[in-house]
């Protein structure tokens, strides 16, 4: 027996199709995420589930029963719904609109009882609206109202809470305020919430159900939906998608620029380490240039970069020198590549590989990134690594101070 | 504050008393106690003329309240009002056409119908998407107020004797009433219970309709019910006693300042005091200006009076 399950329907307004053959199911006190763009459906499915739109096919269960037989009555005793916000032109107080919430329980001709302002004033409370009771709905701030609607619903006293974006008109504290209380609720109460925001989607949620073009596109719990190529193919974005290191819970990083849609550009390898090449390396890969690059040691922050844009890199073991298999392979990247990209790191005999073996490449070209007149490389090699620079800017490599130099260089050999 | 409001209450009740005591008494005739018993005329008009016509005026002043309020709670604005959506108008048109064809017989029914089917055509007309935007609601109003007006220009035109008899109904008054107007002015105090047996239903529809579904209110059969008790409330208004303007607009939105937006205590709060307000505007016209009709009066101060609403919701 599941509180809420969807079997199958299709949600139309008029000729326009806004749902097909959904179905997803929520367990007792699990609080379930409905994420997807705009447009996706989310609102719609709340609605239906709140029998505010009547699907065309399927059927929406609560607890084994047909959503259609229950009255208005016992609907709103099993389920609350928090909108987005509400409008309302009449000053109603705090305390009146919350113990509106108590509405299905009240008899047409009978009053409240002291149990139903027990429970208005517990659930008011529970929100932190008491100081607000007798304020006018219209006087307070959005966060507040936010608040009181929580508690009105939380006066219904449902077995399932349907959350519509509830806190998206909230700031980043309010946010949490809210989702921390209807998080605590959620042993007896199962809820069923609409995000926008993934990252709170993915701390908050047990389960999401991943729409797309009005159908379930993903569905399980938040690190399997939660993917670069889920949001990339759903949203049309890159993301990085990362563990944050508090929380355990997939954290979501907007990569921010455009996906590359264009034809791939050239090969480029770029030689870095220590973090100085993962600003280059990520514009390389926004403007669509078939990057690659190396060697670089596993506990590198440039390593990280490059894992993340999925830029194929070869690696060598931390603290360890470069070995053959691994000079073998960035021969194999050089000759690939059209050119080369050095970035002003840090060399010590562990990479100075890396640059000593771009004297085998005479006819390469290769553009040095770094700031100043005279090339800056931390040398840790008693004087060779200077040497090396020196040489390969007496054979013709070019400077470049900044990236979009390095950029319009790239696409000036095109 | 329920304190207050029941205090509120008791001191309408008390005013509406007094009120009515002070109505019989005052008019081109004024009359005493005394001379009631002596003389055998000053207790036919007080039992002919002035008794029924102060109980259907407080009557007609409570429906068109109730009434009002009632839209206003229904449309979430609070510019509704029997008049202005049409629902007079409605009734009117239907009035007109039983005193045109029938010589006035079943009026309150043509009234009652011809109200009904006015307030459910405007309500259409303005509904979008599941809302019923104020500016749509009033703009159709006003249109569907000139088709029917067209309309009635046109009975009166070919009425030919009965063309008086129109003129002076369509202008609102009293000064007809009998004891058979008070039985028909019975039915109204039934319409307001009616409408106030969900006077929590419409405090929670004035959240909004997909609120009020969350809250276990059955949206739909509110709005018939409510659009249907009060075409029914300004029907019988009408049939009584002609299309009187803004009693229904002006009241509620008084009470609301004095006793809050609740409707468990602004609606009887609106009922007495569109009986009180509409008392008076009908002693003060026949004492003071020959009997003239009290639709006239309303108008000339509920129009100021919309304006006034009008420019200060411009201004929010």
């Amino acid at each position: 027996m599941k509180p809420v399950e969807v079997i199958g329907i299709d949600v139309s307004y008029g000729a326009k199709k806004i749902l097909e053959t959904i179905s997803l199911h929520v367990e007792k006190g699990e609080i379930l995420g409905i994420i997807g763009p705009n447009g996706a459906g989310k609102t719609t499915l709340i609605k239906a589930m709140s029998r505010i739109v009547a699907p065309e096919n399927g059927e929406i269960h609560l607890n084994d029963r047909n959503l259609d037989s229950f009255s208005f009555r016992e609907l709103a005793q099993k389920i609350a719904v928090v909108p987005q916000g509400f409008s309302i032109s009449f000053d109603y107080t705090v305390r009146d609109v919350v113990m509106m919430g108590r509405h299905p329980y009240i008899g047409r001709l009978s009053s409240a009882t002291p149990r139903d302002l027990e429970i208005c004033d517990h659930v008011m409370r529970l929100a932190n609206v008491t100081h607000l009771a007798a304020s006018s709905v219209n006087e307070i701030s959005g966060g507040e109202r936010q608040r009181v609607l929580i508690a009105r619903a939380l006066a219904q006293e449902p077995r399932i809470l349907l959350l519509d974006e509830a806190t998206s008109n909230l700031d980043i504290s309010h946010r949490i305020e809210i989702l921390n209380i209807i998080r605590d609720l959620s042993t007896e109460v199962t809820v069923i919430s609409v995000f926008h925001d993934l990252n709170l989607a993915a701390y908050y949620c047990d389960r999401l159900i991943m729409l797309k073009d009005r159908r379930v596109f993903a569905a399980g719990e938040p690190q399997d939906v939660l993917t670069q190529e889920t949001i990339h193919a759903v949203y049309g974005i890159d993301v990085l998608v990362k563990t944050h290191p508090l929380t355990g819970k997939p954290y979501i990083l907007p990569v921010y620029g455009h996906t590359p849609d264009r034809q791939p550009r050239r090969g480029v390898h770029v030689t870095c380490g220590g973090g100085t090449g993962s600003d280059l390396l990520y514009a390389l890969h926004r403007e669509g240039f078939r990057v690659s690059t190396g060697v670089l040691n596993l506990l590198d922050t440039d390593y990280a970069t490059a894992t993340a844009l999925g830029i194929p890199c070869i690696t060598e073991a931390p603290f360890a020198a470069i070995s053959s298999d691994a000079r073998a392979a960035l021969r194999q990247r050089i000759d690939a590549a059209h050119a080369i990209i050095v970035t002003a790191m840090p060399i010590g005999p562990g990479n100075i590989e890396n640059i000593r073996i771009l004297k085998d490449y005479p006819d390469k070209p290769i553009i040095l990134l770094c700031g100043g007149v005279s090339p800056s490389f931390e040398d840790h090699t008693g004087g060779e690594a200077d040497a090396i620079i020196r040489e390969l800017l007496g054979r013709g490599a070019v400077r470049a101070g900044r990236i979009d130099e390095v950029l319009r260089i790239l696409k000036a050999m095109d | 504050m329920r304190r207050t409001a029941s205090i509120t209450i008791l001191a309408l009740i008390g005013i509406l008393l007094a009120s009515m005591a002070c109505a019989i008494i005052m008019g081109p005739a004024s009359m005493s106690l005394g001379s009631l018993i002596a003389l055998p005329n000053a207790w036919k008009i007080f039992w002919d003329v002035r008794l029924p016509r102060v109980i259907v005026a407080v009557l007609v002043g409570c429906a068109l309240a109730v009434a009002g309020t009632a839209m206003q709670g229904l449309f979430r604005n609070s510019m509704a009002d029997p008049y202005i959506i049409g629902t007079s108008s409605g009734g009117a048109l239907g009035a007109t056409l039983s005193i045109v064809f029938f010589a006035g017989t079943g009026r309150p029914v043509f009234a009652f119908i011809g109200a009904t089917v006015a307030t459910f055509t405007v309500y259409t007309i303005a509904r979008q998407g599941g809302k019923v935007p104020v500016e749509t609601l009033l703009l159709s109003g006003v249109a569907l107020s000139m088709l029917l007006s067209a309309f009635l220009s046109f009975l009166m035109y070919t009425a030919g004797r009965s063309l008086h008899q129109i003129m002076f109904w369509l202008m609102g008054g009293f000064w007809n009433v009998s004891w058979d107007d008070v039985l028909i002015a019975t039915l109204i105090p039934i319409g307001c219970l009616a409408i106030y047996f969900y006077a929590r239903d419409m405090n929670i529809i004035s959240l909004g309709e997909e609120d009020a579904i969350h809250l276990g209110v059955n949206v739909e059969r509110l709005k018939q019910l409510l659009l249907f008790a009060s075409a029914f409330l300004a029907g019988i208004a009408v049939s009584i006693a002609g299309a009187i303007g803004f009693i229904g607009l002006i009241t509620p939105h008084v009470m609301r300042l004095i006793v809050g937006p609740d409707h468990r205590i602004l609606l009887p709060a609106a009922a007495l005091a569109g009986g009180i307000l509409l008392l008076w505007s009908d002693t003060l016209t026949r004492t003071f200006a020959g009997d003239m009709p009290v639709g006239i009066i309303t108008s000339c101060f509920g129009a100021p009076f919309f304006i006034y609403l009008l420019r200060s919701r411009m201004k929010a």
